[in-house]
């Protein structure tokens, strides 16, 4: 069979589809649902349970069940903070994986086993066998991680045929019947673990995207971590006995299931009663959660991506008023207050023609009529979301391609030898934005040969290419002889140094914290910009705050006074940190003033 | 490689938008790896790039035609644009800088107060570094008249608009980044 699947593999839930005269077709798993939650459990005998099963398995044995883990695919130890998973995370040998009772696995033999589940209930609905497919990344997934999803798939027993990114499958979807059409569309996806932000140019049927931005650690997760710490001091706040039990994973787990129920809830109802019954042995707990504090606890992390936003628009030399439409996709656009957020971003309302969860698995399924040709017309043209480049004598990054070029594309370097009779040449290979070398990804190391000639002489050509998938090869041509190879990277495992000497520096820091005379002349500091900015506040917006929280403010005033006079460095810490905190809603209507005033210049000029 | 060939258009000064997108789109549907497996699209790719892109476009057809890259010197008439630029850019790391490391909400939200006259200042640049470039662009145009009759005459003009077109874009990029940063904080 000349079959090709697209699988969307999500963050929280994976879907699989496959072309059905010329049109595309989910395709519900053994359950019955055609999402399929990314969750796998292993139980204490047989089989992983993979699914609908295991979800339910998420409240019961948390530390034997495995969710999220696209947060850990291809990502190296002490690159990330700490995550706030229930089952053991480890670093073994340069890598993460995850640790389920002394049985370890990688991040990619998890997702092979919930790929493996898509393809069997696939293979069964079809009745007959699938091997080849098309999966989905987040557009921001960088090298490591595209390799990582490739592998998942082939330990899945698939052939990957394209690796493409989420944002723009979603617009395949949605351009699939307007392929006359000429436009500029955004697409918005904001997943369960991830953001990116595509802008795409649509003409006669070929897709391009223009350029593309995200976080690939900020998603709907977020949000329910907040729900999750709000409701737990919901409980300690009434029960303080409690404090221990709401530490407990179990318990904790339970909490996540019903603070991201609640959230669903939310995006219809104005108001849920949030029920935990039995909560103390005798009584239960109840709680009523209204759709404002969902709104106020996911504001900040709504707020993120806005920046992402403008980048990708300014990548793409456009205003957002030149923009055609913007589509939503990802669970979390279902949320009244993310669809008001993007339609002030982009100065529109938002196109919700698409369905959040399914148009993803959908524009993968219509890649894959293309490869395997029952879909004509279409063509992708999409871009690496990253700069790719080397690092050089002195610790700076060199872009070799530009993020946003168009994928495939290549770009040579020449290498010489800096010294007589130099042998070799170490190479770093890095990926990202930033200056500094080391505040990039390093994809890994590779080594240039040289003959033993005189300085300057020795001349290796490498060939750095991205190739559709948005994968690096690597290829070395020495120019004399014309022998041309394959370089393999050798990935870096001392990446895990420099977190490592964060966290010593930090613990060093809060250890000598009472005696270190400049981090006190750094408080006071603080606390001397910080004390009449307070004033100036109120005195610009102070008359849109009620008087209780003018009052807390005073409070936390007159204790980072204290701690001045105290001369008490842990003190003034705190009392900083407080201010800081409890001064965030005058912080955010002082920027709402800006931000207005930026509007009204702009209509008037 | 001839990056005109490459695309199968008109090597000349001018290239119309709509031409060349569907030159490209032609080349896409035609070898885009999706449909021709190995197919050599990173050329194309290159190609789309370098001549969508004035500047690099009249500096690749400098060096195809007379083997040469463009002028070095910048001219003299961009002098005055070039202060402004280099003013407006000081100015925006002065202030745009210490605001990027400002943990404090409170702090970060005072000082957006009075980001306003610095934003006036990068819409200026902005304004009269797009005032340069649909001059040059003008510039090119009036070349691009003369092509397929004298090109030698071309080659001197161009040579000029190619440095001079290279640094006012960067200047916009460069101008355009302090924007985003400034819009970023809001």
């Amino acid at each position: 069979m000349n079959d090709i699947v697209g699988i969307d593999l999500g963050t929280t839930n994976s879907l699989i589809g496959v072309m059905d005269s010329g049109f595309p077709v989910l395709i519900a798993d053994s359950e019955g649902s055609r999402l399929t939650p990314s969750v796998v459990h292993f139980p204490e005998k047989g089989n992983p349970i993979i699914g609908v099963p295991a979800r339910r398995m998420l409240i019961l044995e948390p530390e034997r069940t495995v969710y999220s883990v696209k947060r850990l695919i291809g990502r190296r130890p002490g690159e990330s903070e700490k995550e706030d998973l229930p089952f053991a995370v480890k670093s073994v040998d340069g890598r993460m994986m995850v640790d389920v009772r002394g049985n370890r696995l990688t991040p990619e033999q998890v997702s092979s086993l919930v790929l493996r589940k898509l393809k069997a209930d696939a293979e069964q609905s079809l009745a007959r066998p699938i091997d080849r497919a098309v999966i989905t990344v987040p557009a921001y997934f960088n090298d490591l991680q595209r390799q990582a999803t490739k592998r998942a798939g082939e330990l899945a027993g698939f052939s990957v045929e394209r690796i493409i990114n989420e944002p723009t499958a979603a617009a395949l979807a949605y351009g699939l019947n307007r392929l006359r059409d000429r436009s500029k569309i955004a697409v918005y996806d904001l997943g369960g673990g991830t953001f990116d932000v595509s802008i795409l140019e649509l003409n006669d049927g070929v897709f391009r995207v223009l350029s593309t931005n995200g976080n690939t650690r900020l998603g709907g997760d977020d949000i329910d971590r907040e729900l999750v710490r709000l409701l737990k001091e919901r409980i300690i706040g009434r029960h303080p006995d409690l404090r221990p039990v709401v530490e407990e994973r179990i318990f904790l787990a339970r909490l996540r299931e019903i603070a991201h129920a609640a959230k669903l809830r939310l995006s219809r109802e104005d108001i849920v009663t949030i029920e935990i019954p039995f909560l103390t042995g005798t009584s239960s707990f109840s709680y009523s959660m209204t759709r404002q504090e969902l709104e106020a606890v996911a504001r900040p992390i709504i707020r993120r991506t806005r920046s992402h936003c403008i980048r990708s628009l300014d990548d793409a030399k456009l205003a957002a008023a030149k923009l055609d439409e913007v589509i939503l996709v990802g669970g979390v656009t279902r949320m009244p207050s993310v669809r008001q957020f993007v339609a002030e971003v982009f100065q529109r309302l938002p196109n919700i023609t698409q369905d959040p969860d399914e148009a993803v698995a959908v524009g993968a399924t219509i890649q894959a009529g293309v490869l395997s040709g029952q879909v004509q017309n279409i063509v992708l043209l999409d871009v690496t979301p990253l700069s790719l480049g080397i690092e050089t004598f002195g610790g700076l990054m060199n872009v070799i391609i530009p993020r946003n070029s168009t994928i495939p594309c290549k770009a040579g370097e020449m290498f010489t030898n800096a010294v007589r009779n130099q042998t070799s040449m170490q190479i770093t290979v890095l990926q990202g934005e930033r200056e500094l070398a080391k505040d990039n990804w390093e994809l890994g190391k590779f080594e240039v040969a040289f003959e033993p000639v005189p300085k300057g002489v020795a001349r290796v050509g490498v060939q750095f290419e991205i190739d559709a998938d948005g994968i690096l090869h690597v290829l070395a041509r020495d120019t004399k002889s014309g022998r041309e190879q394959t370089v393999e990277l050798s990935s870096a495992v001392d990446v895990a140094d420099e977190a490592v000497e964060k966290m010593i520096a930090e613990s060093l820091d809060n250890a000598f914290a009472d005696m270190s005379e400049r981090l006190w002349t750094e408080m006071v500091l603080k606390s001397n910009e910080l004390l009449p900015a307070v004033r100036s506040a109120l005195t610009l917006v102070g008359d849109q705050i009620d008087p209780d929280e003018i009052k807390k403010i005073a409070k936390l005033v007159a204790e980072v006074e204290a701690a001045l006079e105290a001369h008490s460095p842990p003190r003034l810490k705190k009392a900083n940190t407080e201010l800081d905190e409890g001064t965030q809603h005058l912080a955010t209507l002082l920027i709402d003033r800006a931000m207005a005033e930026a509007a009204k210049r702009k209509s008037t000029s | 490689m001839d990056y005109f060939a490459v695309l199968g258009i008109q090597r000349r000064p001018a290239v119309a938008e709509s031409a060349l997108q569907r030159a490209y789109n032609q080349k896409s549907k035609l070898l885009h790896p999706d449909r021709v497996e190995g197919s050599d699209f990173s050329s194309i790719n290159e190609a789309f790039q370098v001549v969508s892109n004035p500047a690099a476009r009249i500096q690749h057809l400098l060096k195809l035609e007379f083997g040469e890259a463009g002028e070095r010197q910048i001219g003299a008439e961009l002098g005055g644009l070039f202060g402004t630029v280099v003013e407006v850019l000081r100015r925006a790391d002065q202030e745009l800088n210490p605001l990027s490391g400002q943990s404090s909400p409170l702090l970060l939200a005072l000082a957006l107060q009075s980001l306003a006259p610095l934003r006036d200042a990068l819409d200026d640049a902005e304004k009269q570094i797009a005032e340069r470039q649909s001059e040059l662009q003008s510039r090119i145009a009036a070349v691009d008249q003369i092509w397929f009759q004298d090109r030698a005459q071309c080659r001197k003009p161009l040579a000029q608009i190619a440095v001079d077109l290279t640094f006012v874009q960067k200047w916009a990029a460069q101008v355009r980044e302090r924007k985003v940063r400034l819009e970023e904080l809001l």
